[in-house]
C-alpha cells in the first residue's frame, strides 16, 4: 500500500507552510508516529510523523520550500494499516519520547532540547522564512551566520546582526588562553553561546583590544532642559510623538562633532588613512529582548528635534520587534549609549568600532546646586546629568574630548543654542 | 453525614476511580488511578501525532495538568454531575466514559455520539453526567448552578462540580454563578483547573488577588488553593469540598495550581508568549512523575510496571483510532436531523435540494 501523504492544515486555516528539515531520507524505514519532517506555518514550528509504518520511497519537497496544503510531500511504501503494531513493539515510542520512567528524572546536567539531534544534520541550513527572505536581499550566505532560535533555527535578527557586524574575529576571549570548561552540574541552565550574543560578544572584543580606551566625564545642569522638554513635549504630542530627551543631546551631538569632527571619524587599517565625515550617522543602542542592537539615524546634523524624535520612536521601535531593515542597522559613525532610564549614575561606554566616540548618557538626578549671581553665590534644587564620552586615543586625543564634552554640556545646560 | 476535618494529603483516600462506591484507599484503587494518569497522558501524544498528520483536526493538550483534573473528579460518585470548562475529557474516561466514545469524538465519523456538531476535543457522555462542553469561556458555570438548584429542588442526592481555567474567573458567568451559587446554596463544588495561562494572558495580568482562592469569600463561600500537581492532595481536598456540598453546607470553590506543559492548543505555540525556563521549572514539577514516585516509595508500583502500564495503554488507544478512524462517516441525514424534534418542512426542502445537486456535481472532494 502506497501512501502519498499530503501536507495537512495543522494549524487552524493556514495555507501553506515551509519545510523546516527532514528527519528522514528516502529509502528510510519508519514507525508509525515517527517523525519524519519539520514545517514551520506562520503559527509555530511542528513535527509532522509518519501516518502509518513503511520506508520513505519519495521525498518531494526541499528544505526551505514553501508547500500548499493538500500537496503531496513524501511517498510511504509497503505501509501496513498497523492495527496495533506499534504498541506491540515499544521502540518507535521510546525513540521520539523518554519513556514513562526517565520522564521521573530530568536530564541532568540539563542538557534540555538541544540534545535531540536537530534537523541540521546532514548539512541543511535551518531558518524561518523571515530571515531567508531577509538573506535573499542582503546577499547573505545562511552557511556562515549562527542561529540563536530552537534547534539552532536561524532568526532575521542573526542576519542582520551577521550582515551588520564585522568580519567574525577570533572567539571571543580565546586569544592566547585555553578555553574554559566549566563542568555539568546541579542548578544549572545552559544556553548556546551564539547568535546575536556571539555577534555582540565578538564586537566587544574587537572594539576593546583593539581602540586605545579613554573616558571623559562631565556633570551637565540641565534644569532648563528638563523645562523646555516638558513644554516641547505636549507640542509634540500633538503630532504623535514622543519627545525624550535623546533628540535633544543628539542635537548637541551633531553640533559638536561639527567643531570636533576628528571625533565623527574611523580608521581605514587597509588605507592606512583617517576617514572624518561630513554626514553624522548617530548610531542608538539599543536593549532589546535578544540583546544590544545599534540602529542608526542618519543625517543628524540637518534634522529638527521633532524629526528626529519621530524617527527614533520608529526605528528603536522596529528594532525591538526584530523589523528594522538592514541598513537601519549599520553605517553610523558617532554612536550613543543611553542607560539613563534603566539606572546608573556612571559608565565607561565601550566604542562601536571602528568609530572614534561614543557618548553615555545617564540619569537625570535632582539635587542642590552652587548658582554664582550677582548677589553672590546661592543654593537652589537643579537637575542634574552626568555625560561620559569615551574614545579611540589612537586617533584622537584626551583634551579634544574633553573640548567636545564641554561643547555638549554647553548646548545642552542652554538649549536655546541647540536652534542655531 | 459524618464530615471529617481537613484531612492531611496522606491521608487514605476514599471512593473510587472507576464506577463503584467502596471505600477503596488501598493499593488497587491507587493503581487503577496511576493507570488513568498513564492512559491520558499517551492519549494526549497520540491526538497531537494524530493532528500532525491531518488525521483529527484539532487537539488540546492535557499534559501536566492530569493529577488536577483526574485527583478531583475521582471525588465524585457516579450520580454526581462534572461540567467541563475545557480539558475535562479525561476525568469522563476516568468515570466511565469508554475510550471509543472519547476517540469517536476526536474523528468525527459515525462513532461520535455528537454527531459531528462540535469541535474535535469536545466531548460529552450522557452515561457519566457529563454534559457536552463550550469553549465559549464561563458559560458552563451558570449552567452547572442551575442544574444544582434543580438537584436540590428535586430532592436529588447530586452534587455539581463544574470546572474552569484560571481565565474564566474574569467571565460574566464566574460572578453570576458563584453568587447565586452561594445565594441558593446550592450542592456545586467549582474547581478552577489554575495553569497559569489564559491561553497568552498571564493570571498576575487579569486578576489582582494572591490566589483565585480569596475571590470565594466575597461571594459567601470557602475558598481553598492546593497543589494541582499533587493528585492524592487534589483529591483529598476535593472530597472534602464534595461532602460539605452534598450534606447542605453550600458550594465551595477549590482551586487547583498546576502547569500547561504543552501548547493552549494544537495551532498554538506558547514559546511564543512564555518564557522556556518556567517551562521547564513545571517539568520538573511533572505531577505523572511524582505520583509514580509516591507509588514507587509506597511499594504499590513495582520496577518496570509503568512502562508496561503504558503499553497497555498505548495499544488500547491505537486498537480505538483503528476502529474508530476506520469507522464509516455520519450517515447524511444526520445533517438536518437532532436540532427539532422532527425534520421541519424548511430543512427538509433544503436537504431536497442538496441530494438534487449531490447528483448532478457528484459527491464533495474530500480535501
Amino acid at each position: 500500500m502506497v501512501i502519498e501523504f499530503k501536507l495537512p492544515d495543522i494549524g487552524e486555516g493556514i495555507a501553506e507552510a515551509e519545510i523546516v528539515g527532514w528527519f528522514v531520507g528516502v529509502g528510510d524505514h519508519v514507525e508509525e508516529f515517527q517523525p519524519v519532517v519539520e514545517v514551520m506555518t506562520d503559527k509555530t514550528v511542528v513535527e509532522i510523523p509518519a501516518p502509518a509504518a513503511g520506508t520513505i520511497t519519495e521525498i518531494r519537497a526541499t528544505v526551505g520550500e514553501k508547500v500548499p496544503v493538500g500537496r503531496v510531500i513524501f511517498v510511504l511504501d509497503g505501509a501496513v494499516p498497523a492495527a496495533g503494531a506499534a504498541p506491540a513493539k515499544a521502540a518507535p515510542v521510546a525513540a521520539e519520547h523518554a519513556p514513562l520512567a526517565a520522564a521521573a528524572a530530568p536530564a541532568a546536567g540539563g542538557a534540555g532540547p538541544a540534545s535531540r539531534p536537530g534537523p541540521r544534520d546532514g548539512g541543511r541550513i535551518l531558518a524561518v522564512p523571515s530571515a531567508r527572505r531577509v538573506a535573499r536581499e542582503l546577499g547573505v550566505d545562511l552557511a556562515g551566520v549562527s542561529g540563536s532560535g530552537r534547534n539552532g533555527v536561524i532568526r532575521t535578527a542573526d542576519v542582520q546582526a551577521h550582515a551588520a557586524g564585522p568580519a567574525p574575529a577570533a572567539p571571543p576571549g580565546a586569544a592566547g588562553f585555553k578555553p574554559i570548561a566549566i563542568p555539568p552540574g546541579p542548578g544549572q541552565r545552559r544556553t548556546p553561546f551564539r547568535g546575536l550574543r556571539r555577534r555582540i560578544a565578538e564586537a566587544m572584543v574587537r572594539s576593546r583590544q583593539t581602540a586605545m580606551h579613554f573616558t571623559v566625564v562631565e556633570e551637565v545642569d540641565v534644569t532648563e532642559l528638563v523645562a523646555l522638554r516638558a513644554k516641547a513635549r505636549a507640542m509634540a504630542e500633538r503630532d504623535g510623538v514622543k519627545l525624550t530627551y535623546l533628540p535633544f543631546i543628539m542635537r548637541a551631538v551633531a553640533k559638536a562633532l561639527a567643531r570636533y569632527p576628528e571625533l565623527n571619524s574611523q580608521l581605514d587599517e587597509v588605507a592606512q588613512e583617517i576617514v572624518t565625515f561630513s554626514h553624522v550617522h548617530l548610531g542608538i543602542a539599543t536593549d532589546t529582548a535578544n540583546g544590544l542592537i545599534v540602529p542608526v539615524i542618519r543625517d543628524v546634523q540637518a534634522k529638527g528635534l521633532l524629526q528626529l524624535a519621530a524617527e527614533l520612536q520608529d526605528l528603536v521601535e522596529r528594532t525591538r520587534a526584530g523589523k528594522a531593515e538592514l541598513d537601519e542597522l549599520r553605517g553610523s559613525t558617532f554612536s550613543i549609549t543611553n542607560a539613563g532610564n534603566i539606572g546608573g549614575t556612571l559608565a565607561t561606554p565601550i566604542i562601536n568600532f571602528p568609530e572614534v566616540g561614543i557618548l553615555g548618557v545617564h540619569r537625570i538626578v535632582k539635587r542642590p546646586g552652587v548658582l554664582e549671581g550677582p548677589e553672590g553665590d546661592r543654593i537652589e534644587v537643579r537637575q542634574y546629568m552626568n555625560l561620559s564620552v569615551s574614545v579611540d586615543h589612537r586617533l584622537t586625543d584626551g583634551a579634544n574630548a574633553a573640548r567636545f564634552l564641554v561643547e555638549v554640556k554647553g548646548l545642552l545646560e542652554h538649549p536655546g543654542l541647540l536652534a542655531l | 453525614m459524618t464530615k471529617a476535618s481537613a484531612p492531611a494529603p496522606n491521608d487514605t483516600a476514599r471512593g473510587e476511580p472507576a464506577a463503584g462506591g467502596r471505600p477503596a484507599p488501598d493499593a488497587p484503587w491507587l493503581r487503577a488511578l496511576f493507570g488513568h494518569l498513564v492512559r491520558t497522558r499517551c492519549i494526549d501524544r497520540r491526538m497531537v501525532q494524530l493532528q500532525r498528520t491531518g488525521r483529527v483536526a484539532f487537539v488540546g493538550p492535557v499534559t501536566g495538568m492530569e493529577a488536577a483534573i483526574l485527583g478531583t473528579a475521582a471525588a465524585l460518585e457516579p450520580r454526581d454531575w462534572l461540567w467541563s470548562g475545557l480539558r475535562e475529557g479525561p476525568a469522563a474516561l476516568l468515570r466511565g466514559m469508554p475510550l471509543d466514545e472519547y476517540v469517536g469524538q476526536m474523528f468525527g465519523r459515525s462513532g461520535d455520539t455528537g454527531r459531528g456538531r462540535q469541535m474535535p476535543n469536545h466531548f460529552q457522555h450522557r452515561g457519566t453526567n457529563f454534559p457536552s462542553w463550550s469553549s465559549v469561556i464561563g458559560t458552563q458555570i451558570p449552567h452547572g448552578v442551575g442544574a444544582a438548584l434543580a438537584a436540590r429542588r428535586r430532592g436529588l442526592d447530586e452534587v455539581h462540580a463544574i470546572y474552569f481555567g484560571d481565565g474564566a474567573t474574569s467571565s460574566n458567568g464566574f460572578h453570576s454563578g458563584l453568587n447565586l451559587a452561594a445565594v441558593w446554596k446550592v450542592p456545586a463544588v467549582f474547581v478552577c483547573i489554575h495553569n497559569g495561562w489564559a491561553i497568552s494572558v498571564p493570571s498576575h495580568e487579569q486578576s489582582a488577588v494572591d490566589s483565585f482562592a480569596d475571590k470565594a469569600p466575597a461571594y459567601g463561600m470557602p475558598g481553598h488553593e492546593v497543589d494541582g500537581n499533587d493528585i492524592l492532595g487534589c483529591h483529598v481536598a476535593m472530597r472534602e469540598l464534595v461532602e460539605r456540598a452534598r450534606g447542605g453546607a453550600g458550594p465551595a470553590l477549590l482551586v487547583a495550581r498546576t502547569y500547561r506543559l504543552e501548547g493552549h492548543s494544537s495551532a498554538d505555540d506558547p514559546s511564543r508568549y512564555r518564557a522556556a525556563a518556567e517551562v521547564e521549572e513545571w517539568a520538573r514539577r511533572d505531577p505523572l512523575a511524582r505520583f509514580q514516585r509516591l507509588l514507587f516509595e509506597r511499594g504499590v508500583l513495582a520496577p518496570g510496571e509503568p512502562e508496561a502500564i503504558e503499553r497497555a495503554a498505548y495499544a488500547e488507544i491505537d486498537a480505538a483510532i483503528r476502529r474508530q478512524e476506520a469507522a464509516p462517516d455520519l450517515p447524511l441525514p444526520s445533517l438536518v436531523e437532532d436540532v427539532f424534534a422532527g425534520v421541519p418542512a424548511h430543512l427538509r426542502r433544503q436537504y431536497a435540494d442538496y441530494l438534487d445537486l449531490l447528483s448532478r456535481r457528484g459527491p464533495p472532494r474530500r480535501a
